[in-house]
């Protein structure tokens, strides 16, 4: 079936579910290119249609929506494509015909409502993380995508896409880092976080990120990332989330904390997980460290070493010498570097995958259930720091049934 | 593992003296003649050629130092590091015409000479300009070469344009390069044994970046464990697979590590001195048992550049070479040995 063909019977077809359906046979069969639009022109918006043109095999860039003109024409002026469909209604946009598949990479308040709509109006979702604002919002999205099993809904938690985690999954699966009771992250940087803005009036639309009422702050933006990670790796969650923070540096009117601590017990696991950011100094800068009786694996975003405890060292060393093409080598601290492929950036494993559950009508890693998860988590954190109490785990976030 | 022999006892080393030699010690313990000394071992390890090294040995008391090793390692390196500017093998790479070798480049150059005339080129010490172009030298090349830079390097490649002549090593032509990074870690590990033994050390490993020597066995009459790296696992997953041997020379050479990325390619780092192109055949890695470092160091990249089938019957002919090969066939990574190779066994 040609692309033309493809788009006519495609649109005879009123029923979502089959429109979906027929939507997965067609690329299977004929390799047709996802149309995919993009809602939300920002910084991660424009990153990803980026990403998106270096796959012009799998994805064709049709609409593009924002709120804000100037993100408008950045994007437009980034897709060097004429014909391209401009929104500032995403509603709107998901009427297009010519949409199959949309990211949402929107301010953290607008994602469910986003996500709903393209959900009933049977598009493909690729929503950034968190998932969404709130419990209440994870659980009613949860709900509706049920409705919708033949749509994908990727989760934009990219730690699970990319080789170098997987590996490190793999290992602690494995039990290379025995048992792990503690892991360590941190995720610094030493600014504001804020971004320039064209005119005052935009401050709260462009600085989403310092307002309460947008945004779940630092452990939305920064921390799900290794939250989500732990969740993955473990197949686990919190069981009781601590949390502090404040606004202690910038003082610049701002809503969402500047430094904050979040430490999560892991009941099922028997582990404890310390998550923190601060905006103030960024000599740790991204830290993310998964401690076992074996064993420690130090990851940065690219990059991860294992350091055998030391009674693993000698369990390894049972040979008197070993023979190897390149030696592995130990690094001056008595560590591993662990080697995975890192030709691409994270987001590019995300989108081929997205590609690859779409064309195969199959089920993402990071989907609606896992991202719900890390959705609770974020909030519980969010929660304890905001109003100073302890939270716990419910039955009704166990979304897996 | 398919093994054509399955008895460690085929070992080409373990011949009629080893064996007499066990049952007079057998003898000589039974009858109460010999008490077995006391040993402790003694364990040393060091930075060396861009590697590391490691010596166990089994001793009454220390007998050696890490100076004494180190002193023998910076001799090679000044000697044949490439790495190095002032090295004797840098002066022939900048000489026009040629230039007099100390005593170990001498051996390291005879050896070479030897394994490329037995290998009919296969291996070749003057692939050093292809090594460079592939980014595999001391300079990190950017670009890769195309097929005409290619041409023109290869027209400077080949064993034929070297000579020795008393001490002293010839060129036919200025631009003729040398690189002796194939062969000049299992000669340090002789070297070091060799200096071991001097000094009345009878019972010892001595590895250097994965390449080593055994002599003797441990005390209660154990044989030394030597571990083969695993090739597509998680590169800190212990090894899984062991020989036992009390002598001789394990090395391994391998596509599956050293490898850069370049125009959407895996370089690796074994360049065919023929065509000038890196290899690509299904081996992934061959581990060379022999009587020396030096031979073993040799002829592991010959069979790797020769594929399984060719690499299967150079060693059929080769009594001092004994192999344990891995390589892929239909995607499924397998393994496979020559008759004489020690049991391989798994933990």
């Amino acid at each position: 079936m040609k692309r033309r063909s493809f788009i006519q019977k495609s649109s005879l077809l009123a029923g979502g579910v089959l429109l979906q359906n027929e939507v997965a046979k067609a690329i299977e069969a004929d390799d047709i290119k996802i149309k995919i639009a993009v809602i939300g022109c920002g910084d991660r918006g424009t990153g990803l249609m980026k990403v998106l043109q270096t796959m012009p095999q799998w994805f064709k860039i049709t609409a593009i929506c924002d709120v804000l003109d100037f993100r408008l024409e950045n994007a437009k002026r980034i897709s060097e494509d004429a014909t391209i469909e401009i929104y500032k209604d995403y509603n709107t946009l998901l009427r297009s015909k010519d949409v199959d598949a949309v990211i949402i990479a929107t301010t953290l308040s607008e994602h469910f409502k986003i996500a709903k709509a393209a959900l009933i109006s049977n598009k493909h979702i690729y929503l950034e993380k968190a998932m969404t604002y709130n419990i209440p919002q994870a659980l009613e999205l949860v709900k509706l995508k049920e409705k919708h099993p033949n749509q994908v809904l990727q989760v934009g938690h990219q730690y699970r896409y990319t080789p170098l985690y997987f590996k490190i999954k793999d290992m602690i699966k494995k039990g290379y880092l025995g048992k792990v009771t503690q892991v360590d992250c941190r995720w610094d940087r030493n600014n504001n976080w804020r971004r320039p803005v064209p005119s005052p009036d935009l401050e709260r639309q462009v600085n989403w990120r310092m307002y309460k009422e947008f945004s779940g702050g630092l452990a939305a933006e920064l921390l799900s990332h290794q939250i989500d990670f732990i969740n993955w790796a473990f197949d686990t969650h919190p069981t009781q989330i601590m949390a502090t923070g404040g606004i202690d540096n910038y003082k610049d009117g701002r809503e969402t904390f500047d430094n904050v601590q979040v430490l999560f017990r892991y009941e099922k696991e028997d582990m404890i997980g310390n998550f923190g950011s601060t905006l103030s100094n960024e000599h740790d800068g991204y830290l993310f460290k998964i401690k076992g009786t074996k064993g420690m694996v130090s990851m940065l975003v690219n990059d991860a070493v294992f350091y055998p405890e030391k009674r693993a060292i000698k369990e390894l060393q049972t040979v008197d010498g070993v023979t190897g093409a390149t030696k592995i080598e130990w690094n001056k601290e008595g560590g591993v570097p662990i080697v995975a492929d890192k030709e691409k950036g994270g987001s590019w494993y995300c989108l081929k995958d997205f590609y690859r559950c779409i064309s195969k009508n199959i089920e993402p890693t990071s989907n609606v259930l896992t991202g719900a998860t890390t959705a609770f988590c974020v909030h519980l954190a969010n929660e304890a720091m905001y109003t100073k109490t302890l939270q716990s785990w419910k039955p009704e976030f166990n979304v897996f049934g | 593992m398919q093994c054509l022999a399955k008895e460690a006892s085929n070992c080409k080393f373990s011949g009629r003296s080893f064996f007499m030699s066990l049952m007079i010690g057998f003898l000589l313990l039974s009858s109460g003649f010999k008490k077995e000394e006391h040993l402790n071992m003694y364990s040393l390890t060091g930075l060396a050629q861009g590697t590391t090294y490691h010596i166990s040995y089994y001793a009454p008391t220390s007998k050696i130092t890490k100076v004494q090793i180190d002193s023998i390692i910076n001799k090679i390196d000044s000697s044949m590091s490439v790495y190095k500017p002032y090295s004797l093998i840098s002066a022939f790479n900048k000489a026009q015409t040629r230039v007099t070798m100390d005593y170990h480049f001498k051996k390291v150059i005879e050896k070479s000479l030897e394994i490329s005339k037995k290998s009919n080129g296969a291996f070749d010490i003057t692939v050093y300009p292809l090594v460079s172009a592939w980014g595999f030298g001391p300079v990190k090349t950017k670009n890769l070469p195309d097929s005409n830079q290619i041409k023109s390097i290869l027209e400077n490649v080949g064993y034929q344009h070297l000579k020795i002549k008393d001490n002293q090593l010839l060129k036919d032509k200025p631009s003729v390069k040398i690189d002796v990074n194939g062969i000049a870690q299992g000669y340090s590990v002789d070297l070091i044994a060799s200096f071991l033994e001097g000094k009345g050390i009878h019972r010892f490993i001595v590895e250097l970046g994965g390449e080593l020597i055994v002599k003797g066995k441990k005390p209660k009459n154990e044989f030394f464990k030597v571990g083969i790296e695993a090739v597509n696992a998680e590169d800190f997953s212990p090894v899984k697979k062991y020989i036992e041997i009390d002598r001789g020379a394990v090395t391994t050479s391998g596509s599956y590590r050293k490898f850069h990325q370049a125009g959407g390619k895996k370089v690796n780092h074994l360049i065919d001195p023929k065509t000038g192109y890196y290899l690509q055949n299904e081996l992934i890695s061959v581990t060379i048992y022999a009587k020396n470092a030096i031979t073993a160091d040799g002829f592991d990249n010959v069979l790797m550049g020769l594929g399984l089938k060719k690499a299967m019957s150079f060693l059929a002919k080769e009594k001092d070479l004994e192999a344990y090969l891995v390589y892929t066939e239909n995607g499924v990574v397998k393994d496979t040995c020559s008759a004489g190779f020690p049991k391989i066994q798994k933990f």
